[in-house]
């Protein structure tokens, strides 16, 4: 039978459940899930505020790299069973999910956390979203610093 | 000729003031060729240039690809998701 694979850009809230029985087979016995959120308040480094953040993404390329990403979790991981990875886009506050990514596996001692470590690692590589930040003391776009090779 | 359509996104867009342009461009156009027309053509991209990534059909593509017939562009900074 063929593994689930969802990948999206979502502009509605992120539903960890909904997601989670859809990647969940019969033979699973454990997920690992990474899920992200806005951070209203940063300590590490300088510490600053954040009101908000608002995502925008190039939807279509958006979603064909993460269905590249899960195809490398897959390779990397062929014990992996089910694989999601949302991205919610729009403005959003904090302590909102913004991202999310899960991986199912019989067991969880078969890598099925460094697979979903792995998703969010790649994610923010090659997936083609930003976030403006937008804090009291004014707003600007985030820059990643990764530049994806030939075949990425 | 060739014309192609080239999308802005997040940095890209604000400069550039608009989400996506129209544009003919010579065949055999590179990508390192687009970038110094644009640089030429859209003084507020310019600085942005030296760190842009470039896409061909949802591809990312590098200096000395060839622009195909009829692509769909994208330029943007290094991505931020998550």
């Amino acid at each position: 039978m063929e593994f689930p694979t969802i990948f999206s850009i979502a502009e509605d809230e992120i539903d960890l459940n909904d997601l989670l029985a859809k990647i969940t087979l019969a033979s699973t016995g454990a997920a690992a899930i990474f899920t992200g959120m806005v951070r209203g308040e940063t300590a590490r480094g300088a510490a600053y505020e954040t009101e908000y953040l608002e995502y925008e993404a190039y939807i279509p390329m958006a979603e064909s790299k993460m269905k590249q990403v899960a195809e490398e979790i897959r390779e990397k991981w062929p014990v992996v069973e089910g694989i999601a990875i949302v991205q919610r886009i729009g403005k959003l506050y904090p302590k909102t999910p913004t991202v999310l990514i899960a991986c199912t596996a019989a067991h969880r001692d078969t890598g099925v956390f460094d697979a979903a470590r792995y998703g969010i690692d790649r994610l923010k590589e090659i997936v083609p979203i930003w976030k403006k930040e937008v804090s009291p003391n004014g707003e600007y776009w985030v820059e990643g610093n990764y530049f994806p090779k030939a075949g990425e | 000729m060739n014309h192609v359509k080239l999308l802005f996104f997040a940095t890209l867009r604000d400069r550039a003031g608009t989400k996506a342009i129209e544009l003919d461009i010579p065949s055999e156009l590179t990508v390192q060729g687009l970038k110094d027309k644009i640089s030429a053509e859209y003084p507020n991209l310019k600085a942005s240039m030296s760190s842009v990534l470039i896409t061909i059909n949802r591809e990312y593509a590098f200096d000395e690809a060839v622009i195909p017939q009829n692509a769909e562009l994208a330029m943007f900074p290094p991505v931020s998701g998550g």
